[in-house]
């Protein structure tokens, strides 16, 4: 190789070693991508093994769904992701693969949630504590249904952002509330609603003792949320009280004890 | 009606399971918003009718009802109270005002559900008895009335026998049938809808009257 290439023929010489160098490169690559290819694949079987032998277990086992939801989120795939345009190839993949088990599980929860939602809103305005949206879905479920965490209704109302912000989870003390209405609350609305979750119902006067309110304030945010019908008025009480339509699922014990 | 003691004894009388809304007090005060209203008129409706249906109640008299006189003129076949722990819980100590109730039974009319007996939308003052409007509750509607008494004569094979109107309701071959001591006008009003159809015809007085099916 120490021969200077001086005459024509190093022209032709050089441009044969880059040219052998380039398809080197291109085999090298193939290879590479065949390697990963093979790699994605197998673990693509190996996934769909996985949910098919535990399918039965990922749709009737709250805390294995809940580990299996977990591990997926850590290497970086969500079983759930339907229709995001970015890993459109992927996702569908996912979709796929799960298509049987875990997705059609938490879409179907998700049109429960959605009915109750709706059903529910005429008495409690559009805001419904998740474990009380929880006892509702499995109330209308058949028997030997798998059952529903609260976990796995947070999942499915995931589920339906693609749908847009009509369905959003909002917290309240430390409450999870599903939302159906597109409405905010305000800080002293959540107070207030805050303040029910104690016994289920509130006062203006309970408002003003507790909250050190004035007595405008403490009338004006629950007018709102009469308004709104998110509390309903009980005009038999010594005093007005304003009660959560949420507590009429637990009424029998509290309310009458 | 005059049902004969021995009916009463028949069918013990459960206690019937109030659903969760009647436990919560606001549930008996009318609600201010409109749609808070509104599943609040269609819980009542769907609670007065399982009430009615548990306890074979026909009619729903508001007096005897809201207010808490044990002398309703209901039905015999009811537990003494008849219908006065429908609209008064007293173990809340809450109770739903005559007129909220009389709205409820609107809205059940409206629905198809209830009919003010002697007519009338109810909002003007009854024509019976002063402030007391009666309303026959269709827990079943005279249709579904009319079915039920139309499949049991094919089942028994009794088209074109002449059947008396006690008979049907109170006589040994309808015990067990679901019609068994309804409310004679109420069988009544089932029978018109046969006869309109031309499946029956009714003969004979006022107190002896006989149907025959065809």
């Amino acid at each position: 190789m120490s021969r200077k290439g001086v005459g024509l023929a190093a022209f032709d010489r050089s441009r044969l070693t880059s040219a052998q160098f380039a398809s080197h490169g291109n085999s090298l690559r193939n290879t590479n991508a065949q390697a990963l290819e093979t790699q994605l694949s197998v673990f693509k079987s190996l996934l769909q093994q996985f949910a098919q032998t535990h399918a039965k277990d990922i749709r009737s086992n709250p805390s294995f769904r809940a580990q299996f939801a977990r591990m997926c989120s850590a290497i970086g795939v969500d079983p759930l992701a339907s229709s995001s345009s970015a890993g459109a190839g992927s996702s569908s993949v996912w979709a796929q693969l799960l298509g049987r088990s875990v997705n059609d599980f938490y879409f179907e929860l998700a049109v429960r949630v959605v009915e109750v939602c709706g059903a529910t809103r005429g008495e409690n305005g559009g805001l419904i504590g998740v474990k009380e949206l929880r006892e509702r879905v499995m109330r209308g479920r058949m028997e030997g249904a798998p059952e529903v965490t609260e976990d796995d209704v947070l999942r499915a109302v995931g589920t339906l952002k693609p749908l847009g912000s009509s369905f959003s989870v909002v917290k309240v003390g430390n409450k999870p509330y599903i939302r159906s209405v597109p409405k905010e609350l305000s800080t002293d609305q959540s107070a207030v609603l805050e303040a029910v979750q104690v016994l289920g119902y509130v006062s203006v006067s309970m408002l003003i003792v507790n909250l050190r309110w004035t007595r405008p304030r403490s009338q004006t945010v629950i007018e709102d949320l009469l308004g709104e019908g998110m509390l309903w008025v009980d005009k038999q009480a010594e005093e007005w009280e304003y009660w959560s339509p949420g507590f009429m699922m637990s009424a029998e014990g509290a309310g009458t004890g | 009606m005059s049902t004969p003691a021995a009916a009463a004894s028949g069918a013990a009388p459960t206690t019937f399971d109030f659903p969760r809304e009647y436990h919560f007090p606001p549930f008996f005060t009318r609600q201010t918003n409109v749609n808070t209203h509104r599943a609040q008129l269609e819980k009542w409706s769907s609670l007065v009718l399982a009430y009615c249906a548990h306890h074979k109640l026909y009619k729903l008299s508001l007096s005897a009802s809201a207010a808490s006189n044990n002398n309703n003129n209901n039905n015999d076949e009811s537990p003494s109270g008849g219908a006065e722990d429908l609209f008064h819980n007293r173990k809340l100590n809450r109770r739903l005002s005559t007129a909220d109730a009389r709205e409820v039974l609107e809205f059940m009319r409206k629905e198809g559900r209830a009919e003010f007996v002697g007519g009338g939308d109810g909002s003007s003052s009854g024509r019976e008895g002063g402030g007391g409007a009666v309303a026959w509750i269709y827990w079943k509607t005279p249709e579904e009335w009319a079915k039920e008494i139309e499949s049991w004569v094919d089942e028994t094979a009794q088209k074109g026998t002449v059947l008396t109107l006690y008979e049907l309701t109170q006589g040994e071959d309808t015990r067990g049938s679901t019609f068994h001591g309804l409310d004679p006008d109420l069988l009544q009003k089932a029978l018109q809808v046969l006869v309109k159809r031309g499946k029956a015809q009714i003969f004979g007085q006022e107190d002896s009257q006989g149907v025959k099916f065809f």
